[in-house]
C-alpha cells in the first residue's frame, strides 16, 4: 500500500514539474510578446535612429571637407597663430600686475554691491510686513514706521546704484585689458560653430526616447499614435524614402496649413489611429474596422470634409477633377448632396422635344445613347423597344406631335449657301465647345453635345429658331444667341444639316403615325419610375417631387438648401461614413470585399448588379471616372468635424457677413444672359475659368482696344496657350483659341436704346474696376516724358525682358507678346502689374524684380509707347 | 550540501521567518494538523479527509476550479478597472487602448473573458456532478440551493460584463437579453396583464434594469457597477456560506446506504 | 473558407467548443462510473469510495489542488496567448447586427423565442427552471444514491434531469451558437449564411388545423380546453397510475410533493411538445387569450 503510495505521488510529481515548467514558459513569453511583439514601433524607433545616425555622419564629414576645401583650416591656423601672440602679449608683467589689480578691485566693489544689495531687500521684506500689518490694523505707528523704512530704502537703493556704477567701470577696463584675445577667440568659436553643431546634433541623436508618440485632439476625441512608427513624418529632412521613415510628401502643402498637432492624421488619412500593435491594425485593414486608410490622392477625398469651396485649393487638384464629374453626370439630379441643389438642369428641356428631333432618332437614343455619339452624358436605362416607344410618345404627345421623322437629305440646298454657312461656322467658332467627329470641344466646362450627326437628329425649322434664339426653347441653356442675320442662320442651318449626317439613320416615320393613348399612360409611368425629370424639365413635371437618396451630410452642412427636394435615389449626403453593415451588397456578397469602397465603385460600374429591382442607369464611366467618383463619394461622410476645422466657401462667408453674392444687373445682365459670357469668362466670381478672368478688366483695359476685340477678337497670346506641346499637361490637342465672333454692335438691346457694346464697354468701366488700379502715375519731377521712356528701355533690356516677351518679331514666347500693349493695357494697371504680378493672377509665372516706383514708371511709360499703328 | 543545510537552519531560526511560520515542519501528525489549521487558506478543509476527495475521479475538482477561476477574475478584473472608465465616451477606447496601449492589456482581458467563459462552463459541469452523485441529498439539500444561486450569479456575473466594452457584440447581447425582461407578466409593459398596471417602457423591468427605456450610458454605468460590486459582493458572501456548509455537512460526500 | 470552420474559430464560439468536449467527456465519465457501481451494487459489494480510509489534507489534498490551479492557470494562458477577444464595431444603435445574438449561455432561451412568447420563453420559464433547481432536493425523496454515482437506483431522477441538462440546455445553447444564422433562420454547417434568404413557413393556431378561427369565442374555447386538459390530464394521470401500482409511494410523497413534481414536470415536457408542434405541424400557438398566447 505504501508502495503504492510512493509511485502516485512521483507521477504527480512529474505532472507537477511540466505544468510547472510549461506555465514559466509561458509567462516568459507573454512577457517577451507585451515588450517586443505587440509593441513593433520599437524597431522601428531603433531604426529610423540608425538612419538618422547615418545621415548626420554624412553631413558632418561633409561638412569638414566643405569647410578644409574652403581653406578653413588654413585660416583657423592662422588665427591660432594670432592669438597665441596676443596672449603673449597678455601675459607680460605690466599687464599681468594691471590685470590683477583690477581684479581685486572688482572683488572688493562686487563684495560691497553685495552686501548693500542684501540690506536693500531686507529692508523691503521689513516695509512689506510693517504695510501689511498697517493695512489690517490701521495704527499710525505702523506707517510711521512705513515712513522710516521708506527713507532707508531710497537711501540704500542710492548706494546700490552709485556702487554698480563702480562696479561696471572696472569690469569695462579688465576687459579692455582682455578683448584682444577675447576677439580671436570668438572668431575661431565662430568658425568652427557649424561643425559643432552638427556634432552636437549626432550626440543628440541617441537621445530622443523610444516610446509611442501620440497627438490628442480632445473634441473629437482622435489619439493618433501613427508616428510612433512613421517617426520622419514630419521631419525637417528626408531621413529614407522608405516607409515609414519618410516625409510626408508635399508636406508644404499639407503639414503646413494642417498643424499635425491639431489635425492629428486620422482626420484626414482614416485608419485606426490608436492602434500600435500591427500595420494592418494601425491602417485599418481589419475587420471591424469601417475606416480603411486613404492613400495617395485617395486621401484629398478629405478636403470635402472642411472645405467648403475646393475651387483653386492647393493640394486638392485630383478631388477638384473629381468633383467635376459629379457637375458632368448630374448626380445631384437624382441624389441629394448638399451644395448640388439645382435639378431638372442636367440634360435639356424636353417640354418641345417633338418639335425639335425625329421619333426613330428619339428611340435610338432611349434605347443606348452612345450608339448615338460615343461621348454622351445620358446613361443607359436598360428600356425595352415596348418601353423606349412608350416614353417616347408620351413626350411627343405633350409637344402635341405624333410619331413623325424629317429626313434633312432629302432636298440638298444650293452650294454656295452651304459654303456660306462653313465660313460663319469657323468665323463664330462652334467648335469651341461642340465637338464634330473627335475635333473641338475645348471647353469642358460647358457641356455642349457632338454634333457630328445633328443633321440626323433634329429638323431645320427647329434649328433655325434655336439659333436664332436659343434662350426662347430652352431658358438658361449655355449656347449663347450670336445676332445672325435670318440669312447668316439659313446659311448655317444648311451648312450643318448637310455636313453632320448619320449615315446609318433609318427613318421611319416619313409617314407621320398616331399615338395610342395607353402608350403614352405608360411612358408618364416609365418617365415617373426613373426620374426622367431629374435631369430634364418636362412639360407638367416642372413641380414633380425628387425621389433619391442624398450623398453628404456634414462638412459644408451650412450649404444645406432648405427648400431642397425629396430626389429620386439614395440620399448620398454621408455615403462615406455609412457603417459597412448598412451597405447591401446583395448577390454581390462574397464576389467583391465587403467594404464600402469596393461597394461604390461596384455600384458606379453596374448600377443594377447588387439586385433586383434597382432603378439607377448605367453611366457605362471609363475605369479612371469610377475610380475619381468613387474618390469623391468617399469623401461626403457625417465625421465628427470641430467647427474650428470648417473653412466656409466663398458664398457662406458672404453670407454669413450679410453681404449678398455678386449679380449681374442693369442691362448688362441681359447682354449677358443672351451671350453667356460666363461660359468662358470668370466675372467676380461667377463663370468659367477657360478663358481670362475680367473681374478687374475696366481697369486693366483701355476701352479702345476692347471695342476693337469684340468686333474683331484676335489672339493675345498664341505661344503661351501652346504650352501643352511640352507635354506637361494632358488632355485635348490644343486649338487655335480665340473669341468666338458675337456680332454686337448691330443690335440694341431690349427696352433700351442702348447697342449693347455701349452696354458691355459701360459695364466694364463702372463694375468691372477696383481701387487697386490708379488711372494716372505718380509723378517724377524733374523729368521730361523722354527721359522717362529712354530709362524705361533700358531697364527693359536691362533686365531682360524680352527673354518671355516678344515686341515685333524679337523676344522670347514664354509671356504674352508686347506689340501692341501700349494700345490693350492701361498705365495703372502695367505700373501696379510690376509691383506685384501675383496680385491681381495668383498663378502667374513672372518673376518678382523688386522694383523700385521709379523704375515701374520708367517701364510703364516704356510699354505705353508700343503700340501697332492702326491699320 | 552542509552549508546549505546550515542556511536553511539558520534562516529558519531567524526572527522574521518564526514570527511568519510560528514552528518547525517536521512531517509529524501533529505538524501535518497543524498545517492545515493554522493556515487560514487551507484551514477550510479538515485535518484529514477521505481518499476520494483526493482523487480525481470521483469529484472532478470542478468545484475548486469554478473558485479558482473566480479568483483569477477578480484579479485579473480588478486590474482592467484602472484602465477602464464605465462612460460610453471613454468605455470603447479604453478597451482599445487595452491592446494598444496598457503593459499586458492584451493578456490580461484574454485571460478575463475566457475565464469568464471558462467559469461558466465549469460551474455547469460541477452542478452535474453533484447531482450524478446524488450529494443534494440529505444532509445537503441547502447547500445545492446555494450552488444554484451560485450558478445563477455566475451568469448574471457574465451578462453584465458583456456590455462593458460597448461594442456591437456586447451592445446587441444586452439589447435582446433584457428585451425579455419588458415582457414579464405584469411587471414588463409587453408582458401580459401589464396594462392593467398602467405599465409603459418607462417604468417597467427593463427601464429598471437599463436606467432607461433603452441601452445607453446608464445601462453602461449599472452593468458595470452589479458586474465590479454588487453581484462580486454577493457571489463572495455566498461562496463562504457554499463553503462552510460543505464543511458542516461532513465534506466531500460519501456513498450512503 | 468552410462555413462551418468559421463559424467555430470565431473567437467567442471557441469557449462553447471547449464546453461540447468537456461536457461530452464528464457525461461518459459520469455515466461510466455509474455503470461500474451499478454491477458492484448488483453483485452485493461496496460501491467506490464507501471503504475510504482517511489521508492527510496536508500534503495530498493541498498538492492535488495546487497541480490542478497550474493546470487551469496554463490551459487559461494558452486559451489567451491563442485566441483574442472579440472586440467589434463600436455599439451603435441604429444598426442592428443579422443575427443579434444573446450571450451564449442564454441561447437556449433565445432559441425558445422561437416557439413561445417572450413572456414564457424569457421570463417564466428561466424562473421555473431556477425554481426547480431549487426544489431538487426537496422533492427527490429517493434515499438511495446518495454519495455515490448510480444509475439503476435513481433511473428516473438521472433520465429527467440528463434530458433537461443535456437536451433543454447546453443542445439548444448549441443550435443556437451554431445552427442559428441571419433571420434566425436555421442552417446546416455547410451551408453560407445568406443575409438576403427568405423562407416562407405558413404557421397556423391549433384550432385553424379543424377550421376554426383561433382568435375566436370557439377558438378560445378549444384552445383552453386543449391547454386546461394538458395540466389537468397531465396532473391526474401519474396519480391513477401511481394509485393502482405504487400506492405507497404516493403516501410518502404527500399532495404538495406530489403537486410540484408534476407541475415541473408536464412543465418541462410541454418544451418539447411544443417544439414538435411547431416544427412538424407549423402550429405556432395552441390557445390564443387576449391577455397572452400559448
Amino acid at each position: 500500500m505504501a508502495n503504492e503510495n510512493k509511485n502516485n505521488s512521483s507521477y504527480r510529481v512529474y505532472v507537477f514539474v511540466f505544468f510547472s515548467v510549461l506555465l514559466l514558459a509561458l509567462s516568459v513569453w507573454v512577457v517577451w510578446d507585451d515588450e517586443f511583439g505587440l509593441r513593433p514601433w520599437k524597431k522601428y524607433q531603433e531604426d529610423y535612429k540608425a538612419l538618422k545616425q547615418d545621415k548626420l555622419e554624412k553631413d558632418y564629414r561633409r561638412a569638414v571637407v566643405d569647410f578644409q576645401r574652403a581653406g578653413g583650416h588654413k585660416k583657423l591656423a592662422e588665427l591660432e597663430a594670432k592669438l597665441s601672440k596676443a596672449e603673449a602679449a597678455f601675459q607680460s608683467k605690466e599687464n599681468q600686475d594691471k590685470y590683477t589689480k583690477l581684479n581685486s578691485q572688482f572683488e572688493a566693489a562686487h563684495d560691497v554691491l553685495t552686501k548693500s544689495q542684501k540690506e536693500l531687500r531686507d529692508l523691503r521684506g521689513q516695509f512689506l510686513e510693517t504695510e501689511y500689518y498697517y493695512t489690517k490694523t490701521q495704527q499710525p505707528e505702523y506707517k510711521a514706521k512705513m515712513d522710516v523704512l521708506q527713507r532707508s530704502i531710497d537711501a540704500v537703493g542710492l548706494r546700490v546704484a552709485a556702487q554698480q556704477k563702480v562696479e561696471e567701470s572696472i569690469k569695462g577696463s579688465l576687459s579692455a585689458l582682455t578683448a584682444g584675445t577675447a576677439g580671436i577667440r570668438a572668431e575661431i568659436e565662430n568658425m568652427k560653430n557649424g561643425l559643432e553643431e552638427k556634432k552636437e546634433k549626432i550626440a543628440n541623436n541617441g537621445k530622443f526616447p523610444i516610446e509611442i508618440k501620440q497627438i490628442h485632439i480632445k473634441d473629437i476625441d482622435k489619439a493618433d499614435r501613427c508616428q510612433s512608427c512613421h517617426i520622419g513624418i514630419d521631419g525637417k529632412s528626408q531621413v529614407s524614402n522608405k516607409q515609414p521613415f519618410t516625409r510626408h510628401p508635399a508636406s508644404f502643402v499639407y503639414l503646413d496649413h494642417h498643424d499635425p498637432a491639431k489635425f492629428g492624421c486620422t482626420f484626414c488619412h482614416r485608419g485606426q489611429g490608436r492602434a500600435t500593435t500591427s500595420a494592418e491594425k494601425a491602417h485599418g485593414n481589419v475587420k471591424h474596422w469601417d475606416e480603411p486608410m486613404l492613400q495617395g490622392d485617395m486621401t484629398q477625398t478629405s478636403c470635402l470634409n472642411c472645405h467648403g469651396d475646393i475651387k483653386n485649393l492647393r493640394g486638392a487638384e485630383s478631388i477638384i477633377k473629381s468633383t467635376e464629374l459629379i457637375k458632368k453626370y448630374g448626380c445631384y439630379s437624382c441624389h441629394k448632396i448638399p451644395g448640388y441643389e439645382t435639378v431638372g438642369d442636367v440634360g435639356p428641356v424636353l417640354t418641345q422635344v417633338g418639335t425639335k428631333v425625329n421619333y426613330s432618332w428619339a428611340i435610338n437614343w432611349l434605347l443606348d445613347p452612345k450608339k448615338y455619339f460615343a461621348t454622351a452624358r445620358m446613361p443607359k436605362f436598360y428600356f425595352t423597344q415596348d418601353q423606349a416607344e412608350s416614353i417616347a410618345d408620351y413626350l411627343f404627345s405633350m409637344s402635341g406631335t405624333t410619331r413623325h421623322d424629317v429626313d434633312n437629305t432629302k432636298n440638298k440646298p444650293d452650294a454656295k449657301l452651304i459654303e456660306e454657312g462653313k465660313a460663319l461656322w469657323a468665323q463664330s467658332r462652334c467648335n469651341l465647345c461642340h465637338a464634330t467627329g473627335g475635333r473641338g470641344g475645348n471647353n469642358t466646362k460647358v457641356y455642349a453635345p457632338d454634333l457630328s450627326k445633328v443633321g440626323s437628329k433634329v429638323n431645320k425649322e427647329w434649328m433655325f429658331n434655336w439659333i436664332k434664339n436659343p434662350n426662347a426653347y430652352f431658358p438658361g441653356t449655355k449656347m449663347p444667341r450670336f445676332r445672325f442675320t435670318d440669312e447668316q442662320i439659313n446659311s448655317l442651318v444648311a451648312y450643318i444639316t448637310t455636313e453632320y449626317q448619320d449615315e446609318e439613320a433609318e427613318y421611319k416615320y416619313v409617314q407621320p403615325a398616331e399615338i395610342k393613348p395607353a402608350s403614352i399612360a405608360k411612358g408618364k409611368d416609365l418617365i415617373q419610375k426613373y426620374g426622367c425629370y431629374g435631369c430634364h424639365k418636362l412639360q407638367g413635371m416642372e413641380d414633380m417631387v425628387q425621389v433619391a437618396p442624398s450623398l453628404k451630410k456634414q462638412g459644408v452642412t451650412f450649404l444645406r438648401n432648405t427648400e431642397m427636394r425629396e430626389k429620386i435615389g439614395m440620399e448620398l449626403s454621408s455615403i462615406g461614413s455609412k457603417p459597412v453593415e448598412m451597405l447591401d451588397f446583395g448577390k454581390l456578397k462574397k464576389a467583391i470585399p465587403n467594404d464600402r469602397l469596393s461597394y461604390i465603385k461596384q455600384k458606379l460600374r453596374d448600377p443594377r448588379g447588387y439586385r433586383l429591382g434597382l432603378r439607377m442607369p448605367n453611366f457605362r464611366l471609363a475605369e479612371s471616372e469610377i475610380n475619381e467618383l468613387a474618390s469623391v463619394l468617399y469623401g461626403f461622410t457625417d465625421a465628427n468635424v470641430p467647427t474650428r476645422f470648417l473653412v466656409p466657401s466663398r458664398q457662406e462667408l458672404d453670407r454669413m457677413a450679410g453681404v449678398s453674392s455678386y449679380k449681374f444687373t442693369g442691362d448688362f445682365a441681359k447682354v449677358i444672359a443672351d451671350v453667356k459670357c460666363t461660359n468662358c469668362h470668370s466675372i467676380r466670381g461667377i463663370g468659367a475659368d477657360y478663358a481670362p478672368d475680367l473681374s478687374i478688366a475696366g481697369s486693366k483695359l483701355q476701352e479702345g482696344w476692347i471695342r476693337n476685340f469684340l468686333a474683331n477678337p484676335d489672339v493675345i497670346r498664341p505661344l503661351l496657350q501652346q504650352m501643352p506641346k511640352l507635354g506637361l499637361t494632358s488632355g485635348k490637342p490644343p486649338a487655335k483659341v480665340t473669341m468666338p465672333k458675337f456680332n454686337l454692335g448691330k443690335q440694341k438691346v431690349e427696352d433700351t436704346n442702348r447697342s449693347d457694346v455701349d452696354v458691355v464697354i459701360n459695364f466694364f468701366q463702372q463694375e468691372l474696376v477696383t481701387s487697386d488700379i490708379p488711372k494716372v502715375l505718380p509723378q517724377l519731377k524733374g523729368t521730361t516724358q523722354d527721359e522717362l521712356i529712354a530709362k524705361g528701355k533700358q531697364l527693359y533690356d536691362l533686365k531682360g525682358c524680352k527673354a518671355c516677351h516678344q515686341v515685333g518679331t524679337d523676344g522670347g514666347a514664354l509671356g504674352p507678346n508686347l506689340t501692341n500693349v501700349g494700345n490693350r493695357l492701361t498705365q495703372g494697371f502695367i505700373f501696379k502689374h510690376l509691383e506685384n504680378a501675383r496680385k491681381f493672377k495668383p498663378d502667374i509665372v513672372e518673376p518678382n524684380y523688386g522694383f523700385t516706383e521709379a523704375e515701374r514708371i520708367y517701364l510703364t511709360n516704356f510699354l505705353m509707347t508700343l503700340k501697332l499703328s492702326a491699320k | 550540501m552542509k552549508s546549505l543545510n546550515d542556511i536553511t537552519g539558520s534562516v529558519k531560526k531567524n526572527l522574521i521567518w518564526k514570527s511568519i511560520f510560528r514552528r518547525d515542519y517536521r512531517n509529524t501528525v501533529r505538524d501535518r494538523a497543524q498545517a492545515v489549521f493554522g493556515n487560514v487558506f487551507l484551514h477550510l478543509h479538515p485535518v484529514q479527509v477521505r481518499e476520494s476527495a483526493v482523487k480525481l475521479r470521483f469529484t472532478w475538482g470542478m468545484g475548486g476550479i469554478t473558485f479558482f477561476a473566480f479568483i483569477i477574475l477578480v484579479i485579473t478584473g480588478v486590474v482592467l478597472m484602472f484602465y477602464y472608465h464605465p462612460s460610453i465616451d471613454q468605455a470603447y477606447t479604453d478597451i482599445k487602448d487595452l491592446e494598444f496601449q496598457v503593459p499586458f492589456g492584451v493578456i490580461l482581458r484574454n485571460l478575463h473573458r475566457w475565464g469568464a467563459h471558462f467559469m461558466v462552463i465549469v460551474v455547469m459541469i460541477h452542478m452535474f456532478r453533484v447531482f450524478m452523485t446524488g450529494s443534494y441529498k440529505a444532509p445537503r439539500q441547502f447547500n445545492w440551493g446555494i450552488g444554484v444561486i451560485l450558478l445563477v450569479m455566475t451568469f448574471l456575473l457574465s451578462f453584465t460584463g458583456y456590455l462593458t466594452p460597448w461594442d456591437q457584440l456586447g451592445f446587441w447581447a444586452i439589447t435582446v437579453g433584457t428585451n425579455m425582461g419588458a415582457a414579464t407578466p405584469l411587471l414588463g409593459y409587453q408582458g401580459p396583464f401589464s396594462e392593467y398596471l398602467h405599465i409603459t417602457p418607462y417604468n417597467d423591468v427593463r427601464f429598471a434594469l437599463l436606467g432607461g427605456a433603452q441601452v445607453g450610458g446608464n445601462a453602461l454605468l449599472r452593468s458595470y457597477i452589479w458586474h465590479c460590486v454588487a453581484i462580486p459582493l454577493f457571489a463572495t458572501i455566498l461562496m463562504f456560506v457554499h463553503f462552510w456548509r460543505v464543511r458542516k455537512d461532513g465534506g466531500i460526500s460519501k456513498p450512503q446506504k | 473558407m468552410n462555413p462551418f470552420i468559421e463559424i467555430i474559430t470565431q473567437p467567442d464560439n471557441i469557449a462553447i467548443v471547449i464546453m461540447v468536449f468537456m461536457v461530452t467527456f464528464f457525461m461518459v465519465w459520469a455515466f461510466q462510473q455509474a455503470f461500474q457501481n451499478d454491477r458492484l451494487l448488483a453483485a452485493g459489494l461496496p460501491v467506490d469510495g464507501e471503504n475510504d480510509r482517511f489521508v492527510d489534507t496536508f500534503k495530498p489534498l493541498v498538492r492535488i489542488e495546487l497541480i490542478i490551479a497550474i493546470v487551469v492557470m496554463v490551459g487559461l494562458t494558452i486559451w489567451s496567448i491563442a485566441v483574442d477577444a472579440p472586440l467589434e464595431e463600436i455599439a451603435n444603435p441604429t444598426i442592428t447586427p443579422n443575427p443579434a445574438k444573446a450571450p451564449w449561455y442564454f441561447l437556449g432561451l433565445q432559441e425558445l423565442l422561437v416557439y413561445f412568447d417572450p413572456w414564457l420563453a424569457g421570463v417564466v420559464l428561466p424562473s421555473l427552471i431556477v425554481v426547480g433547481l431549487l426544489a431538487i432536493p426537496y422533492i427527490d425523496i429517493n434515499p438511495k444514491g446518495n454519495g455515490y454515482y448510480t444509475f439503476s437506483e435513481r433511473k428516473y431522477a438521472v433520465i429527467i434531469f440528463s434530458f433537461g441538462f443535456f437536451v433543454l440546455w447546453l443542445l439548444l445553447i448549441v443550435i443556437g451558437v451554431f445552427f442559428r444564422g441571419p433571420g434566425w433562420l436555421w442552417y446546416w454547417p455547410w451551408q453560407e449564411w445568406d443575409h438576403s434568404r427568405v423562407v416562407f413557413e405558413p404557421t397556423r393556431d391549433l384550432t385553424a388545423l379543424i377550421g376554426i378561427d383561433s382568435r375566436s369565442l370557439p377558438g378560445f374555447i378549444i384552445g383552453a380546453l386543449v391547454v386546461g386538459s394538458y395540466m389537468v390530464g397531465g396532473m391526474i394521470a401519474p396519480y391513477r397510475y401511481w394509485k393502482k401500482n405504487n400506492p405507497e409511494l404516493l403516501t410518502q410523497l404527500g399532495m404538495v410533493r406530489y403537486v410540484t413534481i408534476v407541475f415541473l414536470f408536464i412543465t418541462m415536457m410541454a418544451i418539447p411538445i411544443k417544439m414538435v408542434l411547431r416544427l412538424v405541424f407549423l402550429i405556432k400557438y395552441v390557445w390564443i387569450t387576449p391577455w397572452f398566447s400559448v
